[in-house]
């Protein structure tokens, strides 16, 4: 029994706010969560300009950079750009989720076997267009009824 | 499009794939399920939570924690309170700062330290104890407000004794709680937006009290009994609490000498 419950949120650096949410809603299926931080009291206190959103289970925030940031080779489809998101998707649901990324021109590394040893079957990886590195995959665990993480709505 | 089933698992850059499973497992409190049990850049060790959430720490010669111009970067573990005290220990005797760098932005009952790993990946981790969602009641008595023709329609007077606002609608008067109903921050009202105000966690409310809806959802602020004696002086009873679900015109009090609050049942901390 581990001592921690769930991952309950993320902060992700984007380079632009809409360009990013209509990435991860209108692709992946994310929902928008609430605006957050927009009120100017609050962002001179220091407090990111963000708005979170919800994929499956997940809670996140998008945060804008306040630069630049560098961004991974365009042709570099797998790797970890400080972190690397990997979301379920169940097995007989895997292709038709591989065909959506390429109706939408999303360029994807795989599917990549793991070992039958491990918990997980098979994975592709793409990116976000602020270049953070992003997977999908199925388990061979998703049979499996784990505890659910509470919802508390934080973050 | 529901093509999502959930969150899987996060993968970070380690440095050294010993020392960090170690601290993964004895400082954060993670189950190891195993080495390499995933296709990925280099060696790899699989973590659990009690979801079927995992970590996937992946040894890599040079490690880039946060991207350079990038703001915000974390990820945030959730623990029960029980929990959170241990790693709090765990944390102390492992030489963190477990002080809460942003303390003033945390509600009641919200618990949050921020910790770094070997590498320099930033992480949160939170619990939240049931005095966040419970009703707060201070037990000040009755509080006299002065005479309902002092407030003009559109009013709206913060009250620090009892943490209420008093609002004066179209409709009539509300005692409107300054308790945020998605965990217990104290209310602002921001005259220069026509709302209220969470600086905890950004929720934000019309004067009625309903979540506005480029906020995150929340529900309706909660009322106190609300009463105009004979000669027009208003009076609040902050220790009684009347949740609802939305506004109705019946919520609030007509602006004549002998009204009352005449809404739902109280439910009083």
């Amino acid at each position: 029994m581990a001592d921690v419950e769930t991952l309950s949120h993320s902060g992700i650096s984007v380079h632009d706010l809409k360009e990013a949410e209509s990435f991860y809603c209108g692709i992946l299926g994310a929902e928008v969560h609430g605006a957050v931080n927009f009120v100017t009291e609050d962002t001179l206190k220091g407090r990111s300009v963000h708005q979170s959103y919800t994929l499956g289970d997940f809670l996140f925030a998008l945060v804008l950079a306040p630069d630049f940031m560098p961004m991974p080779p365009g042709d570099k489809l797998m790797g970890v750009n400080g972190f690397r998101h990997s979301f379920a998707i169940r097995r007989a649901d895997f292709d038709a989720a591989l065909a959506r990324l390429g109706e939408h021109h999303v360029p994807f590394k795989g599917p990549v076997d793991h070992p039958e040893k491990g918990p997980f079957g098979q994975s592709v990886y793409f990116k976000d267009p602020s270049g953070n590195f992003l997977e999908l995959l199925w388990r061979r665990d998703e049979g499996v009824a784990y505890a659910k993480a509470p919802d508390l709505d934080v973050g | 499009m529901a093509m999502i089933d959930g969150f899987s698992h996060i993968v970070l850059h380690v440095t050294n794939l010993d020392r960090s499973e170690k601290f993964y497992r004895d400082v954060f409190g993670l189950d190891v399920i195993g080495r390499d049990l995933v296709t990925d850049e280099g060696p790899n060790s699989l973590l659990a939570m009690n979801t079927r959430q995992r970590v996937l720490l992946v040894e890599a010669p040079e490690v880039v924690a946060i991207r350079p111009n990038s703001s915000s970067i974390h990820h945030a573990w959730l623990l029960t309170i029980d929990e959170f005290a241990r790693a709090k220990e765990r944390l102390a005797k492992a030489g963190f700062d477990i002080s809460d760098s942003r303390a003033q932005f945390r509600a009641t009952g919200e618990n949050s330290l921020d910790v770094f790993d070997p590498d320099g990946h930033r992480f949160q981790i939170q619990a939240y104890g049931p005095e966040a969602t419970a009703i707060v009641n201070e037990h000040v008595g009755p509080i006299a407000c002065g005479h309902m023709d002092d407030f003009p329609v559109g009013t709206v007077k913060p009250y620090v004794k009892g943490k209420f606002f008093l609002v004066r609608l179209d409709d009539g008067f509300l005692a409107v709680s300054r308790w945020c109903t998605h965990m217990n921050g104290l209310l602002s009202w921001k005259k220069e937006h026509w709302h209220f105000y969470c600086p905890m966690h950004g929720a934000m409310f019309n004067r009625k009290g309903e979540s506005l809806p480029c906020s995150r959802h929340c529900p309706t602020l909660r009322l106190h009994p609300l009463s105009i004696g004979a000669d027009g002086r208003i009076t609040v009873d902050p220790d009684t609490a009347i949740e609802r679900d939305g506004y109705h015109p019946d919520q609030a009090v007509p602006a004549h000498a002998g009204a009352s609050s005449r809404y739902a049942e109280p439910q009083t901390a």
